[in-house]
């Protein structure tokens, strides 16, 4: 424990010096300015920002590399919150409170909380990576397909915290998603499936493109049908300061809690963030003494997912820095810098260059906090977006949203599809059909079917593995119990009811 | 943003120019997402090219799907005659336009030159019971299902390796329970995890896990022993199977003869620069430099012997379907989408919505926006789209201010084209600004 004291301190040595800091506010500064971009996610932001790293020394690159993917992380909740134009997968939750908050005038309070959080779980989950790494990326090599399919299973629980006020609405939005992720390349066989001989239609229909058509095209299309050219509600800015102590008291648990639930999954090798930023939502609605507030700007809604968010993606330096794993295409790009220093991530990357990695790990902290020193002060100037007036600010949402379709393949076909899922957007808010399940159907769905397969591919068709591998059984009794949770909850105050209140009830 | 240009710009204008380059700008496809092998080996080339003064800048663009196939359409389509562009490929590129019936083919570009090959290795975890190759082999031999063999995406270079070694030993190549995983991380961890009964992997994603010892390399995919490696080959243990995955360079079909030298030699004096061959060091790829009608015919023969090894695996068209191929899913979930629409067309399609009051001029002004939209980005580019985008949008919700709302489109519009297509080198349709840009 003191050799790690010692080699931190010794990073944080190299870290700390006034042109190092100096990197480290350029780096996030980069990373949050381009990771706000629409269609612009964390992996090409890295990608198009490490040419600028080509011609520092090891030191300085490590320290912006921590700010541009800290940065990166952290730009998409912007745009999720104030234009509803999640730019990437890990901040689709946030945008489920956060964008109401902002339209109540909270924005601030969103952005804030979204900053604070991730600072916070970025923090904790640095200080988890620093100690207990190499123990952690042990524990996840146990995850096999059975248990991410049960992991998946437990995903499609949080569907129940977004079903909104009727069961089969709900259930279509998910089979809508669901009927979606079918579409493209079977990726255990190579075959095409319903790509009808479209090839660009064989790497399937992107999440981001479903995304942004459904929440900011269907939006917009939404407003103009609906309000029409006068109803126009103005926006007052409640805040400009921040949060008040009221939301403090209900931000921190959230925080910690999206910290716990993140940074775990962020270390599986096949992680990601929508699992947990979804989980975290699904938690503090199922802990809240006022559930109903979820969906029309609760803070925790919004707290909880961004921790999460940032606690996975420390999570998923676990796997890389110490079995050279990348686990997501964002990780591959960090893998491909680290390797243009000489540092080859891998089980021997701490014994052999201990100077780089406590220097990186160090510039990970001070990255988190720069982001947090960077974005407290512009949440109440990002949060004046919103006073933007209306014919312009969806003129702009569109054509961010165009944006950020086209550039994602460059394909005209990814634009259409936009459009077109953006009138399917219009019509599912006009018959009162939650959005989210159907997100969740196209992520989760194919991840789903591909870990079943391999899982019974592997066990010969034997479908018990997935009772008699234990963290399999464990997940997938979790999942039960959350579905059943709140029924038989009902069920038991009922009965209670029924015996205090005597025949009154039915 | 200002700051991020300067950045940029430091980062743009690395080359210590030499002499006069070869090349003002020069472009390279990288027909993948950020992060993969073609990504790579596209960013390696960039910064070589730059450094050893070939080219004044190089960008490079990432054009991702199905295996390299939509990069590749788009390259043979839009590139065509240009003498500035190149883009990355490689052997999964051939097993993809053969798994997918691609109509463009590797035939349809100007071969310029095969640059790295990378080995695959089949290991197992150093807690596996399989101690060499043989103890494997006579396991596959007597239950062959009940071999996992765990690898990268399904029709690339890891599974025509389990099939030519099963080709080799005797058992019918559809016959080997191939699990194929998404990415090499994710591969890597199955068999780490000794989630699968053995691995089939690039020599390089496991050189770490090689050096901790915590696998157990079986054999090497080589002809001859790697030196430096304490690595048997397949065929040194009777096992009659070599294969590399090599990675190339092209260029667009319709190329000048002149064009095309130009290309080549600036591609050999990459391939020859102190930063190539220092790069090569670092990700521990081989130098397979082979140009010109030689690297021509080389692509020939992989492209047969691919071929004919797909067959055999059953990931070709043709092949006889196994049971696991399509599966039950798609059925599932299409009838839960059916069941799902009856009963809420059965329940009524109106209930619960809230009586809105329907407006339809704004919807029909964006609707004509989307359409002209659609109709102009690539032809008259993406800054009068997008600006006649926003003017519809913003006359939708607001007529007053025509002029107004035309000043902030055209503002936009042209912003963002600026952003995208100058400072971050992910371009934008041009269309009929073009000349003046």
């Amino acid at each position: 424990m003191t050799n790690i004291f010692e080699a931190l301190g010794a990073g944080f040595a190299s870290a700390l010096t006034l042109p190092h800091l100096g990197w480290a506010l350029a780096g996030v500064t980069l990373g949050t300015a381009v990771g706000v971009l629409p269609g612009i996610g964390p992996a090409l932001t890295v990608a198009v920002l490490l040419p600028v790293t080509f011609n520092l020394d090891p030191t300085s690159a490590f320290i912006m590399f921590a700010g541009i993917y800290y940065g990166a992380m952290y730009g998409g909740s912007t745009t999720s919150i104030l234009l509803n134009t999640p730019g990437e997968t890990g901040s689709i939750a946030t945008a489920i409170d956060g964008h109401m908050m902002a339209r109540q005038g909270r924005g601030a309070a969103a952005l804030t909380t979204a900053a604070v959080g991730s600072f916070v779980a970025g923090t904790l989950a640095t200080i988890a990576l620093t100690f207990f790494a190499p123990l952690l990326a042990s524990v996840a090599l146990r995850f096999g397909p059975a248990e991410y399919f049960a992991l998946t299973v437990l995903a499609f629980t949080a569907v129940s915290a977004l079903l909104g006020a009727s069961l089969v609405r709900g259930l279509l939005s998910l089979f809508l998603g669901l009927a979606l992720g079918l579409v493209g390349i079977d990726p255990l066989t190579g075959d095409a499936r319903f790509a009808f001989g479209i090839p660009q239609l064989l790497d399937g229909i992107d999440v981001v493109i479903l995304v942004i058509g459904l929440f900011a095209v269907g939006e917009t299309i939404y407003q103009a049908w609906h309000h029409g050219r006068d109803a126009i509600e103005a926006v007052t800015l409640h805040d400009f300061t921040g949060m008040s102590r009221e939301e403090w008291r209900r931000s921190w648990k959230p925080w910690l809690r999206g910290t716990a639930i993140g940074f775990p999954l962020g270390v599986l090798p096949c992680g990601g963030t929508v699992i947990p930023t979804f989980l975290s939502y699904l938690t503090e609605k199922r802990l809240s003494d006022s559930p109903h507030r979820f969906g029309h700007g609760a803070i925790e809604g919004v707290a909880g997912p961004e921790a999460a968010n940032n606690a996975a993606a420390a999570g998923v330096l676990v796997p890389l820095l110490t079995l050279g794993l990348p686990s997501s295409a964002t990780a591959a790009v960090m893998l491909a810098a680290f390797q243009q220093y000489g540092l080859q991530p891998g089980p021997l990357l701490f014994s052999t260059r201990p100077d780089l990695v406590w220097t990186l790990i160090a510039s990970l902290y001070i990255g988190n906090l720069m982001l947090l020193v960077l974005n407290l002060p512009l949440a109440g100037l990002w949060a004046r977006v919103m006073l933007v007036p209306r014919p312009l600010l969806f003129g702009g949402i569109l054509v961010l949203a165009s944006l950020g379709a086209y550039t994602l393949n460059r394909s005209m076909l990814d634009l259409a599809l936009l459009y077109v899922v953006g009138a399917i957007g219009c019509a599912m808010r006009v018959y009162d059909f939650p959005l989210v399940p159907a997100v969740l159907g196209l992520i989760l769905g194919p991840l789903s079917e591909q870990h079943f397969r391999r899982a019974v591919a592997i066990s010969e068709g034997d479908l018990s593995v997935f009772a008699t591998r234990p963290l399999s059984a464990v997940l997938l009794l979790l999942a039960a119990v959350v579905l059943a949770g709140p029924f038989l909850m009902k069920r038991m105050t009922n009965m209670t009811n029924m015996n205090t209140n005597g025949e009154e009830r039915r | 943003m200002v700051c991020l240009a300067v950045a940029l710009f430091v980062a743009a204008g690395v080359s210590p120019a030499a002499a006069q380059p070869a090349y003002g700008h020069l472009r390279i496809i990288a027909p993948a997402a950020p992060g993969g092998g073609w990504d790579q080996t596209a960013r390696v080339m960039q910064q070589a090219l730059q450094r050893a003064g070939l080219a004044r800048t190089v960008s490079v663009e990432n054009i991702p799907g199905a295996a390299g196939l939509i990069g590749l359409a788009r390259f043979v389509g839009a590139e065509h005659g240009r003498g500035d562009a190149l883009m990355a490929s490689g052997l999964i590129m051939l097993g993809a336009i053969v798994t997918q019936r691609s109509a463009v083919t590797l035939r349809d570009v100007t071969p310029i030159a095969r640059l790295t090959g990378e080995y695959e290795v089949l290991a197992v975890p150093s807690t596996s019971p399989f101690r060499t190759l043989d103890d494997f082999i006579r396991a596959f031999k007597a239950r062959p299902e009940a071999m996992s063999w765990g690898g990268g995406s399904a029709g690339g270079s890891d599974q025509i390796l389990a099939g030519l070694i099963a080709d080799a030993v005797g058992v019918s190549p559809g016959r080997v329970n191939y699990i194929a995983f998404s990415g090499g991380g994710e591969s890597l961890s199955a068999i780490l995890g000794g989630q699968v009964s053995v691995g089939v992997n690039g020599l390089a994603e496991f050189a770490a896990q090689i050096e901790a010892g915590s696998v157990r390399v079986l054999a090497i995919s080589s002809a001859e022993r790697l030196p430096g490696l304490d690595i048997p080959t397949l065929r040194e243990q009777g096992v009659n199977v070599e294969l590399e995955n090599w990675r190339s360079v092209v260029a667009p079909p319709g190329l000048s003869a002149a064009d095309r030298r130009r290309l080549e030699a600036a591609v050999e004096a990459m391939a020859r620069s102190a930063a190539w061959r220092e790069a090569l060091e670092r990700y521990r790829w081989l130098d397979r430099y082979l140009a010109g009608d030689a690297f021509a015919r080389f692509v020939d023969a992989e492209e047969v012997r691919v071929q004919d090894i797909l067959r055999k695996l059953g990931t070709s068209p043709g092949a006889p379907r196994t049971l696991g191929s399509a599966g039950p899913y798609p059925l599932i979930v299409l009838s839960g989408l059916v069941l799902c629409t009856l009963a809420v067309a059965i329940g009524g399609l109106r209930a619960g919505s809230t009586r809105a009051r329907a407006e339809w001029r704004p919807v029909g002004l964006i609707a004509a926006g989307i359409g002209l939209d659609l109709a102009l980005a690539e032809r008259a580019g993406f800054i009068i789209a997008s600006a006649v985008l926003f003017w519809c949008v913003a006359r939708a919700f607001d007529a007053r201010h025509p002029s107004r709302d035309a000043l902030f489109a055209a503002a936009v519009s042209a912003g963002a084209y600026l952003l995208f297509g100058r400072v971050l080198d992910l371009p934008l349709p041009a269309g009929v600004l073009a000349g003046w840009l």
